[in-house]
């Protein structure tokens, strides 16, 4: 395939598809490695970082294994990302495609709605929504994705907007096609690529905003997150700043790799006459 | 010179200004141990700075230097007080009437002399109606009789123990200047913010989100006090930054644990700081774990039982606490000797016999190892009650329940346990006060209306304990009401309306120059008419 063959020859693309498929190993292999609770107290608090080899980067306040943590720290980061990501970017191709393609009355109103949205800066809303519906799971993945939907709406009304005085599009109206039929299934697919490329920096911004949340103690408290391991060694950041530094330096590699695929992606999509030779 | 150390701009225009003013300079240069101004460390800013209607720690920290109780509380004095505004007190034998013997010579900061009627209009229309801890201690005050201008007698219209006003005269007695306040809406009156008191310092100055300034009282009735010209209060909100404002001397004390317990260790190995955990023994905070009795598991004493026996107070007490804190034994903390006792049952840790408990009680384990789930609500007002809530839900994990954490903010977590019910465990600090009656009781006993913070608000009913705690509001015999309070422990330790887990008082951090600290069991929130600072 051109397209892997391009990813793999991109520099960065390749450094951050190995960064992401480190990290999603970790996330699958840490209930095999690290079983049972990761929030469970497993021994004596506050051990230093590579002095016991049961814990090789120390135990946080209350004896927790601060590995176990970011093990499954990696699957909530992941996890929500991406599922938030995911939930973002449907929601915005539903509205953008709708807005888009019947424009008039119903494009007004779809993207009014995306203005209000977009106004209210993504990081408070998501703080508003999480702090009045109380924190869990499902509740952070809808708040980042509630205040990330927007700009992929637009992305996607603008891409539909052109689509849809194609050919192709007009010879389905005349073959009777149901207009949501030839919304979806003729149009949507074709809008579909900037959309995507515009996917990584919403993974990246959710695994941040995630981040935030857990460090503001918005995240769920019975879940492993590395937000909420960084607000938890902030207490200690002068006694025993690990416990800041791992969970954190797991974040921003996250963050990297996948900013890096997104980079190694438009790399590979880029026309190659625009590639110096 | 610890005023060059200051960072902020407002500091520094107010140093200048007071340097001028003051006879500072000499005093510190002549290295006596009078004058200097001390910078401490305060995390929040209250709205209402007046004690005499919002009896807190938070407000007394600030408030206690200007405005004075009749009584403060003393490592060595007589019944534990010492006078500050009355001289003497004295019960009568009936428990109807309190006889005080004012202090003579005292006057208000702006001049007018203070007396006995300041007392009667505190007594009737602040502490009686408005205060918190005043409400339930001076509900039966009928009126205040005021002979002359040296003698106030409390009149009540139900026999009401002495030992309970004894009691109740550090926290609840703060005297406000009644010329200032009568004839207006008190609770709105500019001197809540603005405060004018008879105590060692008068408020100056207060900058929102910067800090309060309180200056020496010139005309204090202790003519060798205050020994400090200043008290700054710089907001620090942020609890990681007091140590290292500490260590940069830009403050010299932190109180309140206000420097994290994790951070002690590290911080009294730096020369010239020192760590005191004493002075809060009359401020003792319980750890308690709070049951919701309409719960149906948690209403069979053998879950709870089961409970009591699967926390480790001993891992509370060293990892949570870092050993700065006491495994509790009951609902009276160790540092009220007058009431603990420590004859009541006693819940080892033992995960076997709890696992035993519940599965006496019928709750066996599932399939995968749980009996039920449960929501546990961890108070968010310190570190120590978070941390707590997390060993919970692994302590309770190791006998089979399954509990489900849920933060909260202040306002929420106190709306969802004391108004809504809506917990089945939930994590508390209250305050253990000097006397059961004051905020103690009010924990397990029934029939209180929904939306009283800080009270049983978990279904709880129980005739015996009902009765004991009626019975000893209106026993005047110290013994007898004593003796009432010692069965009441061993009633609450037996049935669990609640669980008492460990004890704490604060710890406060110190420049080494920071002289006379403590003076008393409440030093953080008495009038530190004594600190000096060492020149």
């Amino acid at each position: 395939m051109r397209f892997a063959l391009r990813f793999t020859r991109s520099g960065p693309g390749l450094i951050g598809a190995v960064i992401l498929a480190l990290l999603a190993l970790a996330a699958l292999a840490a209930p095999l490695l690290f079983p049972g609770d990761p929030l469970k107290i497993a021994g004596p608090a506050l051990t230093a970082p590579f002095t016991d080899p049961a814990f090789p980067f120390g135990t946080d306040r209350l004896g927790r294994d601060v590995l176990a943590g970011v093990f499954h720290g990696a699957r909530a980061s992941l996890a929500v990302g991406l599922a938030a990501a995911f939930a973002a970017l449907a929601i915005g191709l539903v509205v953008g495609t709708l807005a888009g393609f019947a424009g008039g009355f119903i494009d007004e109103a779809l993207m009014r709605v995306a203005d209000a949205f977009q106004i209210v800066p993504g990081f408070l809303l998501a703080l508003a929504f999480v702090s009045t519906l109380g924190a869990s799971m499902p509740t952070v993945i809808l708040a980042i994705a509630l205040s990330a939907w927007a700009e992929p709406a637009r992305l996607a009304r603008a891409e539909v907007l052109s689509i849809r005085e194609r050919d192709y599009v007009a010879a389905a109206r005349i073959i009777g096609m149901h207009p949501l039929e030839i919304a979806f299934r003729e149009i949507l697919p074709n809008a579909l690529p900037p959309v995507l490329a515009f996917a990584a920096i919403t993974v990246a911004g959710a695994i941040l905003t995630e981040a935030a949340l857990s460090f503001l103690g918005l995240g769920d408290p019975n879940v492993v997150t590395w937000g909420a391991m960084i607000a938890e060694g902030r207490n200690v950041l002068r006694a025993a700043p690990f416990l800041s530094i791992i969970p954190g330096l797991a974040l921003v590699s996250a963050v990297l790799g996948v900013y890096l695929v997104s980079e190694g992606v438009s790399d590979a999509l880029r026309p190659r006459e625009g590639r110096a030779a | 010179m610890t005023v060059l150390t200051l960072s902020r701009r407002g500091l520094l225009k107010g140093a200048a200004l007071g340097l001028l003013a003051s006879t500072a300079p000499i005093a510190v240069m002549a290295a006596a141990a009078k004058g200097g101004r001390l910078v401490v460390a305060a995390d929040s800013e209250p709205k209402n700075l007046n004690p005499a209607i919002v009896a807190s720690n938070g407000v007394f920290y600030i408030a206690s230097k200007v405005i004075e109780p009749l009584a403060e509380a003393s490592y060595d004095g007589k019944d534990g007080l010492e006078p500050r505004l009355a001289v003497s007190w004295e019960g009568a034998q009936d428990g109807r009437s309190v006889t005080f013997k004012l202090r003579e010579g005292v006057t208000w900061h702006d001049g007018k002399p203070f007396t006995s009627a300041d007392v009667a209009f505190s007594a009737l229309e602040v502490w009686k109606k408005l205060q918190n801890i005043g409400r339930s201690v001076f509900a039966n005050l009928e009126t205040v009789e005021t002979p002359d201008a040296a003698t106030a007698i409390f009149r009540f219209s139900k026999p009401t123990p002495f030992q309970l006003i004894r009691n109740a005269l550090p926290v609840a007695t703060s005297v406000i200047p009644r010329h200032l306040y009568e004839g207006t809406d008190i609770a709105t009156n500019p001197a809540n913010t603005r405060l004018v008191g008879t105590g060692p310092f008068k408020f100056t100055e207060y900058k929102p989100g910067e800090y309060y300034r309180l200056t020496r009282n010139e005309a204090y009735w202790n003519k060798q006090a205050p020994l400090l010209d200043e008290i700054v209060y710089r907001v620090l909100p942020d609890r990681a930054g007091a140590g290292a404002a500490l260590e940069a001397e830009e403050i010299q004390l932190a109180a309140f644990s206000a420097v994290p317990l994790a951070d002690l260790a590290r911080i009294s190995k730096v020369a010239g700081i020192k760590v005191i955990s004493r002075g809060y023994e009359a401020l003792t905070y319980q750890l308690i774990v709070e049951i919701n009795h309409r719960r149906k598991e948690l209403a069979d004493l053998k879950v709870r039982q089961a409970i009591a026996h699967a926390i480790d107070r001993k891992f509370v007490v060293d990892t949570i606490f870092l050993g700065y804190a006491a495994a509790s034994t009951g609902p009276v903390p160790r540092n009220a000797p007058e009431f603990y006792t420590a004859d009541v049952p006693t819940y080892d840790f033992d995960v076997a016999k709890a696992n035993a408990l519940l599965d006496e009680a019928g709750y066996k384990a599932g399939a995968d190892g749980k009996r039920f789930s449960l929501k546990l609500l961890p108070a968010p007002y310190f570190n120590e009650t978070r941390q707590f809530g997390a060993y919970l839900r692994q302590a309770l994990a190791a006998i089979g329940i399954d509990a489900e954490l849920v933060n909260n903010d202040s306002a929420a977590h106190q709306k969802a346990v004391y108004t809504d019910h809506a917990f089945d465990l939930a994590v508390a600090p209250p305050v253990f006060r000097g006397d059961p009656a004051i905020s103690t009781t009010i924990l397990v006993q029934s029939g209180l209306p929904a939306g009283v913070g800080f009270s049983n608000q978990g279904g709880y009913v129980s005739s015996t304990l009902d009765s004991i705690i009626a019975k000893a509001a209106e026993t005047i015999d110290t013994d007898a009401r004593t003796a009432l309070y010692k069965d009441f422990q061993k009633q609450v330790v037996a049935d669990l309306p609640l669980i008492n887990v460990a004890e704490w008082g604060f710890i406060t951090v110190a420049r080494d120059t920071v002289e006379n600290v403590p003076s008393n069991p409440r030093w953080a929130v008495s009038n530190w008419a004594d600190t000096a600072l060492k020149g």
